[in-house]
């Protein structure tokens, strides 16, 4: 510091000599033909494919790397297998159907080759509209199921290259209905499921060219592949945001049904995508969740619930649950009824899912739990007196933010009695005194110092509850114990004001010049 | 309270080194016996009038030095140490600092005003001296209290402002020090005593100016009365004014306009008459000026145009009158000047400066310097023919090609000539000056270059004469080689052009490597490195023979210095010098001969041999391991791949070694980078020695003490360790995993204010990302399970940096790769987590529509993976 002089401030001269820095560079350069060597190794085993779809005849080969050199052959290998297609398209002679799906099955390949399909190369070789003809109306299943699948590769690539479909999305539709195989209708569900991916924007399409009956109908058989790949599809076409397919699709004869049956037996994988489809019926269309609420559903929800341990499917199922509770009061004023050993089981799985290691499960649980808690004194006294509260208590201290805030809804809701109209809400004093008691408002107050504006207007008002309800005018002690004071001057120039009034209102009221005179 | 501590400080500086010793051991006792009450010792001896000044000032340092110390882990050690000391000792030590400031003795003062900074760059920061500031000003209000107490006080104020950051205080205790400060500079109220510390301590102070120079007023006060100093009587006081000049340059520019008139006066006659020290602060000015041009020029985007900082163009209003005033430093050259990179004197700051003024104004500044180089490149004086070679090297960058190419093209002949001036720094320069053309106006690559293949003959010839010139001239010619075939460097056709002299120039450079008259080793270095960049930038197939025929020659010059005989440090030192440069040019041998397939052959048959060498030299030392020999160890790891197994029962101790050499970081960190490349080399046949290496890895991860910049290559060694050794990894993971979540949340904590940090941020995430894709690409045929606890976490980090628009390109790509990674490797496994995560449609779309052709298809290679998941 002192020592040296400011005099030092001083530059390299420009006039240097090249050692040092010839020196420097070399090691660097060093070093970065490490990291290049580092990088093309992974790229090497990244591009390391076998046969994306699964399909068996696909030849397997481990090292099966695809270079540059292999891209290019691949796509010129495309550009002829579509030429190819095209003659056989053209040709009318002996054998002409098998001609026809030799060059499809070989189109197929190639789209299955890699993970970069060569699509570009298949659409500017003109595929489509060879796909298209090869989908028309009594070909043989064979070709057509080559066809649509080599559509179903094509709509698995970039945005643009899916919305090349456009001309085959009618007759992709049309081989939905029951006179197609099982095969060739659900490879053409599949092609399907993939453009509504897409977006919005071909979701709509899809809809307006009729494609929801037939994907609804084929849901309804018992079991297999088609069922599951069918409500994939399905659980992709109505993601609106749109709820009209929702509603349209649950006023399908015989799809609630479907959906129950299912829920009911089906294996743990097709009841994940019927799940799914249930987590957007409930969560676009009202229409849809007031039919859902009034038939058994939720029992069965809640079974699977308790029966299941794969995440895959738990994570439907409770956005489900929680979608119907929180959708409609008729579920809580009429189906989860105190007393009924429907609303015992909801809460039993509500707990379990409380005790999964999973965040996601935690916080859609504490999820539900506050919109049952919103509900009658009684949903109330039931939830207080359940396993949940220690461990809500415990997640409050413990749990990231977005859990703890659920959480706090729950606790917030045990404490107030429902109300009809404005003012202050009635406190239910038991709860509030027994859940302050083990602890729970340094939680709250810590809410008051987020960010968070809805997590800070929760915690002031389970703060005002704590000031005005706890007995003997205890309030105010246990809040400045927690440094709630600090908490709420922090307000004091809050620029929202309604918290600023809240915050400083309490203080005001609570904290003014009186206080502590008695002590 | 306080120990008698005088006689032990006055023996730990006796000429007696047993006396020395044995006071220091003492003083040591006490320290460590009571650290509070040792300090408190120390300041009242400081502030004691009646003890000896070299007591006193001993006393001074050691407390000083109990406060701070030059490495961060040390240093956050001592503040921890005071911040533990009882607040009512650490007050009275600060009361007998600040009473030192009244001190008679000159030395005291300094001592305890620098004390007085360290104890403020601690408290300060965390409000606990709040009244230092009010102390020190109290000082400065009375009229009554002695000069040279103002003067300890200002300078005090000067350190503490050094110390501590803007920030820490109020604007209201800004402006007092400010007014103090200013006040201090009066000429009519003060001795030269008081306003040198005054403006010393302004230098200090202006950082915290920011206010007052948005403030009209207040800034025309503060640069009045700084001009006004910088015309003081005395020269330490005028070459202090100039320094906040300089400071200001940098800190103020944009408000700078309505001086610029009385600046360009004021540092114009420190140019041309003032005292050295004086007129460098005042061509730093100009220097500074540019600097500020060049980096708005820099960050000028058309389209933003006008939202950036004002550029006020001050250089180009101010050319006509500032080149002249440049070039006449040029003429100020010393008689003998010592010719090497340390030299700073008038002509060489006046040649920078105008180099980048070229830099600011480009073509502008040709037509004001030729006519001087034209006029005085052929005077007798060689001052002036030294002067015009400068001034026309200084300004070939910044001006276009299209202007320069004319003039180099009709004065290369020159040039060529002047390498037999009389004038051994005419020489210099001009070689210099013929590099600097080879840098900026020879790129055959580009196809353009001022060298024909006519010419080169001629050129070559000229150097490699005048490579055997003086060691300082021979320095300069080295350079311009190295330049002249690096432009030949991927020229296609045109590198061959270089072939038939290959041999000469590599022996010319060897026999310059071998040169003694140099001095020290700096020609040595220069000349191997240039051999360096001539191997590297030749044309392997026509000189494949020629770089196999030198890769004996060097070995040869390895094995020598192994006879070195070494019988001081010194020795040990040189020897270590020159083995640094022969396992360099190894290094370049190894990774040119192994670039095909054709010459490789000749890197495995040497191989044995080479390594041999290695170790050798490896065994040189003790302690420590040789940087570039384990630079060259990763290069012929490469090369040999699989075959490198057998070195590694041998090699493994050295590398072990690098990995635990937290003091030299970057030996650490090349150990690292070679941990990486034996990876690629071995395979799994490095399974044996993983447990170790993973071991030390993850303990410099841990360790506090290892520099930050070898962390981020670890993590990608992780990666590399377990592409090499696929499911072998999995008992890795419980302790490697954690780590790279650890620094996953450091990331989302980093400071984006600092560039330096951001910068540091960004090597991290893509360094955790490498790991995590060596990893899932490892364990993807057998265990990709094992990685599934893992997969929410950084599917969490991906979209917490998807998220960040800051983040650097090549994160960017590492985070595509590495969501592809997880749903290649991770599959239907990860299903739920992908349909749960929303961020990845817009970050791909994001990808997709990059112009960076390798990010496209990694993104587009990504979105295949994850549509797979999600329809399997």
């Amino acid at each position: 510091m002192a020592d040296d002089s400011p005099a030092s401030h001083r530059r390299d001269p420009i006039k240097s000599s090249v050692g040092n820095v010839a020196a420097q560079r070399r090691r660097q350069n060093a070093v970065t033909v490490g990291k290049e060597r580092r990088e093309s190794l992974v790229r090497a085993k990244r591009l390391c494919r076998v046969g994306a779809t699964g399909d068996g005849d696909v030849p397997v080969e481990e090292n099966d790397m695809i270079t540059d050199e292999e891209v290019s052959l691949l796509d010129a290998q495309t550009s002829s297998a579509v030429g190819e297609l095209k003659s056989a398209v053209a040709y009318q002679g002996k054998g002409a159907m098998q001609k026809r799906v030799n060059a499809l099955r070989e189109l197929r390949r190639l789209l299955s080759k890699s993970e970069f399909p060569p699509v570009e190369a298949a659409l500017k070789a003109g595929a489509i509209p060879l796909l298209v003809q090869c989908l028309s109306f009594g070909s043989p299943d064979e070709q057509l199921l080559e066809a649509a699948w080599c559509l179903t590769n094509i709509a698995a690539g970039k945005p643009e290259e899916t919305k090349a479909l456009l001309p085959a999305l009618p007759l992709l539709i049309a081989h939905l209905g029951e006179k197609s195989s099982l095969p060739v209708a659900e490879q053409c569900a599949w092609a399907l499921g993939n453009v509504s991916g897409e977006g919005e924007e071909l979701r709509n399409v899809l809809l307006s060219q009729g494609a929801l009956p037939p994907l609804a109908r084929m849901m309804l058989p018992n079991k297999g592949s088609t069922v599951r790949t069918a409500a994939w599809a399905l659980s992709n076409l109505i993601k609106g945001p749109d709820p009209k397919a929702a509603t349209e699709l649950i006023k399908v004869d015989g799809v609630l049904d479907a959906i129950l049956r299912h829920l009911r037996k089906a294996d743990e994988e097709l009841a994940t995508e019927v799940a799914w489809v249930v987590v957007y019926l409930s969560a676009l269309s009202n229409f849809a969740t007031g039919v859902l609420v009034k038939s058994d559903v939720l029992q069965l929800l809640v079974e699977r619930l308790a029966t299941s341990n794969s995440l895959q499917l738990l994570i439907p199922v409770l956005r489900s649950l929680g979608n119907l509770v929180a959708g409609d009061s008729h579920t809580t004023s009429t189906v989860l009824v105190p007393g009924h050993e429907i609303t015992d089981g909801v809460i039993k799985v509500l707990v379990k899912c409380l005790k999964s290691d999973h965040r996601v499960l935690k916080k859609e649980a504490s999820w539900v739990l506050s919109n049952i808690a919103a509900g009658s004194i009684e949903h109330k006294q039931l939830i207080y007196s359940s396993e949940a509260v220690p461990l809500l208590l415990r997640l409050l201290s413990t749990a990231p933010f977005d859990i703890r805030r659920e959480v706090a809804y729950v606790l917030g809701n045990l404490c107030v009695a429902p109300t009809a109209g404005e003012g202050k809400p009635n406190l239910i004093e038991e709860h509030l005194v027994s859940l302050v008691q083990r602890g729970c408002l340094s939680g709250f107050i810590d809410l008051v110092r987020s960010a968070d504006i809805e997590a800070a207007r929760l915690g002031l008002q389970f703060t005002e509850l704590v000031l005005r309800g706890m007995p003997n005018g205890d309030g105010p002690k246990l809040v400045e114990q927690e440094d709630g004071i600090d908490a709420m001057e922090r307000y004091q120039f809050h620029e929202n004001e309604d918290l600023r009034n809240m915050a400083n209102g309490l203080v005001d009221k609570y904290f003014g010049e009186d206080y502590g005179v008695d002590e | 309270m306080a120990m008698e501590i005088t006689q032990f400080l006055l023996a730990a500086q006796s000429a007696d080194a047993k006396v020395r010793t044995e006071a220091e051991t003492n003083l040591r006792q006490f320290q460590e016996q009571n650290m509070p009450v040792f300090l408190l010792s120390l300041s009242v001896e400081l502030s004691n009038e009646e003890k000896p000044v070299e007591s006193r000032r001993l006393a001074g340092i050691v407390l000083k030095n109990s406060l701070d110390a030059k490495d961060a882990i040390r240093k956050e050690q001592l503040v921890q140490q005071w911040m533990a000391i009882d607040v009512s000792i650490k007050s009275q030590i600060k009361d007998f600092l600040l009473k030192t400031l009244a001190s008679s003795v000159s030395e005291a003062r300094h001592t305890s005003a620098q004390a007085i900074a360290k104890v403020a760059s601690i408290e300060i920061p965390r409000k606990q001296w709040p009244e230092l500031i009010g102390s020190l000003l109290n000082y400065m209000t009375q009229q009554e209290k002695p000069a040279s107490l103002k003067q300890a006080t200002l300078e005090t104020l000067g350190y503490v402002c050094e110390e501590i950051s803007h920030q820490d205080l109020v604007q209201d205790e800004v402006n007092a020090v400010l007014t103090a400060v200013v006040q201090g500079m009066n000429l009519a109220d003060h001795g030269p005593e008081v306003r040198l510390a005054a403006t010393k301590a302004l230098y200090n102070a202006l950082e915290f100016a920011q206010t007052n120079f948005e403030n009209e007023m207040e800034r025309n006060y503060i640069m009045k009365v700084i001009c006004d100093t910088a015309m003081s009587k005395e020269v330490e006081i005028r070459q202090a004014a100039f320094e906040c000049l300089v400071a200001i340059a940098s800190a103020y520019y944009e408000v700078l306009e309505p001086y610029m008139q009385t600046l360009f006066q004021l540092t114009s006659n420190a140019v041309k008459g003032d005292e050295e020290t004086v007129a460098l602060q005042a061509i730093e000015f100009w220097s500074s000026i540019c600097d500020e041009e060049i980096e708005l020029q820099e960050f000028e985007s058309p389209e933003s145009g006008d939202s950036g900082p004002p550029h006020s163009f001050f250089i180009e209003k101010a050319l006509s009158s500032l080149v002249p005033l440049l070039l006449e430093t040029l003429l100020k050259q010393e008689e003998d000047q010592d010719q090497d990179d340390t030299i700073w004197n008038i002509s060489m700051a006046g040649g920078t400066c105008l180099g980048l003024v070229a830099r600011t104004v480009g073509d502008a500044i040709v037509p004001l310097v030729m006519p001087f180089v034209e006029a005085n490149i052929v005077k007798p004086d060689w001052r002036c023919r030294e002067a015009a070679t400068y001034a026309f090297g200084s300004i070939l960058e910044g001006p276009t090609v299209e202007k320069l190419s004319p003039l180099v093209q009709a004065g290369l002949e020159f040039l060529l000539n002047a390498m037999k001036d009389v004038n051994n720094h005419v020489k210099d320069t001009t070689a210099w000056t013929l590099s600097r053309i080879f840098e900026l106006l020879h790129c055959p690559a580009n196809d353009f270059s001022v060298i024909s293949p006519e010419n080169l003959k001629r050129v070559l010839g000229v150097l490699l004469e005048g490579i055997k010139d003086a060691p300082n001239v021979a320095e300069k010619v080295c350079g311009a080689i190295y330049y002249l075939v690096q432009g030949y460097e991927d020229a296609g056709p045109s590198s061959s052009l270089l072939s038939p002299y290959l041999t000469d120039i590599i022996s010319c450079l060897i026999a310059t490597a071998d040169r003694t008259d140099g001095g020290d080793s700096k020609l040595r270095s220069s000349a191997y490195e240039t051999l360096n960049e001539v191997v590297r930038c030749s044309n392997i197939a026509e000189t494949a023979s020629i770089i196999a025929q030198l890769l004996p020659v060097i070995m040869n010059k390895l094995s020598l210095t192994m006879e070195i005989q070494i019988v001081s440090s010194d020795d040990r030192e040189k020897q270590g010098d020159l083995q640094a440069s022969l396992c360099g040019v190894l290094q370049v041998i190894i990774q040119k001969l192994s670039s095909t397939d054709e010459t490789k052959p000749i890197i495995l048959q040497a191989a044995d041999q080479i390594m041999l060498l290695f170790l050798k030299v490896f065994g040189c030392r003790s302690s420590t391991v040789h940087e570039e020999a384990m630079l060259a160890i990763g290069a012929l790891a490469y090369a040999t791949g699989s075959q490198f197994e057998k070195y590694m029962p041998e090699f493994y101790k050295y590398l072990e070694m690098g990995l635990q050499n937290f003091e030299e970081y970057q030996v650490c960190g090349i150990t690292v980078g070679v941990v990486g490349d034996i990876c690629r080399a071995l395979d799994d046949k490095i399974l044996p020695y993983c447990d170790g290496i993973m071991g030390l890895l993850l303990k410099d991860l841990a360790s506090s003490e290892l520099h930050r910049a070898v962390k981020p290559p670890i993590f990608s060694c992780f990666g590399d360790i377990a592409l090499a050794i696929g499911e072998h990894f999995e008992k890795y993971v419980p302790y490697a995993l954690p780590m790279m979540q650890g620094a996953a949340e450091i990331c989302a904590k980093i400071e984006t204010s600092d560039d330096e940090m951001m910068d540091y941020g960004n090597q991290l995430r893509r360094s955790i990302f490498e790991a995590y894709s060596g990893i899932l690409q490892g364990f993807k045929t057998v265990k990709p399970e094992a990685m599934v606890p893992y997969a929410q976490h950084l599917l969490k980090f991906i979209e917490l940096v998807s998220r960040d628009s800051q983040r650097d390109e090549s994160v960017t790509k590492a985070a595509v790769a590495v969501m592809g990674d997880l749903a290649d490797a991770l599959g239907s496994n990860i299903k739920v987590l992908l349909k749960e995560s929303a961020f990845y449609d817009e970050f791909l779309g994001e990808c997709l529509q990059s112009d960076d052709e390798q990010l496209k298809e990694t993104a587009g290679w990504t979105q295949g993976m994850i549509r797979r998941v999600l329809v399997l």
